[in-house]
Order: structure tokens, then sequence, then C-alpha cells
């Protein structure tokens, strides 16, 4: 069970982390405003709070999952070394730890 | 690490300060805000007896009894920073022991979304009027407010005195019919 939760893919990349930062911080200062304009226009403080939640519930919407707008920089890694057969399999730090006790 | 989790946490955690900070606007925005309206008060009836106070001196103390119309249009307090009025009638008097006393006689609660409008007609206090001697006979100047505290969504909590006394004398004679 726990397996399956483990397989979905929650991952950003780094430009996507900053993106998500900046758009949730953004809906949600957005939200506020429009939320202390209108509170204050209609003088009722507890139309600010819904306008704010609804702002945090859009951000959660649009930042928590790792949608593909935040996946399109993944990091360049090195291509694997190609394998060869025999003593050269062994890592480098073990040859030189074999050395040191000659 | 980034994950869902920690997104979420920074991103209720930014809501919460949002919302600290909105808190604090609305408070601001009505700070400053006279709340102090005018109030009619009218007496129709005043009378005194001599009764057993038997939480008191001990001796027999002066019972005030007054019935009072109010009329205020409390509209202009409500704003958005305002959750209910503690309406409260006090009278103010002094008398040979004290200088000043206040007792209060009558409170009202209003909600925010009920009638402002106040029109009272008759009410009898709802607290004893009652004087630690015999200070209210013949007592020429006791004075009705009516007062209010202001109940905030956020900052200070108002006492707010209404402008509109009403100086009424009592009589110099004790009641004395049992009208309980």
């Amino acid at each position: 069970m726990l397996s399956v939760f483990k397989s979905i893919p929650t991952h950003m990349d780094y430009k996507g982390q900053k993106l998500a930062e900046q758009i949730f911080q953004g809906v949600i200062l957005v939200s506020a405003v429009i939320g202390f304009i209108y509170g204050l226009f209609i003088q009722q403080f507890g139309w600010t709070v819904y306008i704010m939640l609804a702002g945090f519930a859009l951000s959660c919407l649009l930042t928590l999952p790792p949608w593909p707008v935040y996946r399109k920089n993944p990091l360049t890694w090195q291509p694997p070394l190609p394998e060869t057969p025999g003593e050269n399999r062994e890592k480098p730090q073990e040859n030189l730890k074999k050395k040191k006790h000659k | 690490m980034n994950t869902v989790l920690s997104r979420a946490n920074s991103l209720f955690a930014f809501s919460l300060s949002v919302m600290a900070a909105l808190t604090f606007g609305c408070f601001i925005t009505t700070a400053f805000k006279d709340r102090s309206v005018p109030v009619d008060i009218h007496v129709s009836k005043v009378m005194i007896k001599n009764v057993d106070d038997f939480t008191g001196p001990r001796e027999r103390s002066d019972l005030g009894f007054v019935t009072f119309d109010i009329s205020a249009d409390l509209q202009p307090i409500f704003d958005w920073n305002v959750k209910e009025l503690f309406l409260y009638m006090s009278a103010e008097y002094s008398t040979k022991s004290n200088a000043l006393n206040q007792v209060v006689l009558w409170d009202k609660i209003i909600l925010r979304g009920d009638k402002t409008k106040l029109n009272l007609r008759d009410i009898k206090s709802k607290y004893f009027f009652f004087d630690d001697g015999n200070g209210l006979r013949a007592n020429k100047n006791i004075t009705l407010t009516l007062s209010w505290n202001v109940v905030p969504n956020a900052g200070i909590l108002p006492l707010v005195e209404g402008s509109g006394h009403k100086s009424i004398a009592f009589p110099e004679t004790y009641e004395t019919a049992k009208t309980y």
C-alpha cells in the first residue's frame, strides 16, 4: 500500500520550486488585497476572510501537485559510465586502501 | 527537501501571516473612529423605598425604582470591526458619605445584525438600585447615562458614553405600600 503512495511523483525541479513559490505568494496576496477592499466596501470582515481562504484554496490547487509546468528544467546528470568486466569494477577507494595495507 | 508537505507548510504559514496583516488592517481602519451617538432618555416614574438591605450595612437602606424610556439610533456605531454592543444604563450621584456613586441599572446586548434603532418604552431596571445608606431620598441630582462596550473583531475594547444624560430628582418621601 505504501509503495503505491511512494510511486506517485511529487518532485519539482529547482526552477519549478521557485515558480511555485512565486505563484502561491502572488495568488494569496492578490486575493488578500481584493478581499480587504471588498470587505471594507461592504463593511463585512467575514467576506475578507472568505476571499482570502478562496485564494488559499486556489494556490493549494495550483502549487501543491507537481504539474508539468514545474518540471520543465530537469537537472542534466552525467551519463552513466559504461561498465567494464573484471578488476576495474572495484571502486577506486578500495584500491587505495589495499595499497596502504601493502 | 522540497516535497508536497513542505510546500503545503510554507503556503499555510504565509496565508496565516497575510491573515494577521488583514486583521490588523481591519483594526487600524476603525481605531480612530468616534463611536458616540446621541441618546434620548426619558424617565417616566421614580419612587424610593426604605427596605432592609441584607447584603449591605445591616440597616434599612434606600432602594430606588426608576422606569425609563430610551431611544437611540445605534446604526453609525456598527462597522466591519464591531461584533456586538453591550449597552448599560448607569446612575451616578453623590451622597454625604461618597462623592461619587455609580450603579448599573439595566443592560442589553445588541448583536451585529440586530435591529439597531432602539425605541424602548417603560423599562424597569434589571438590577437593584440600592444605596449603601439613605442617600437617595430627596437627592436632587441623579444622572442617568447610557454607555456601551464595543466588542470588536480585532483590537481594543472601547467603553463609550452616549451623549445625552438625564438628570432626575428623587422624591422626599418613601413609598410604603408593598407592591412587589
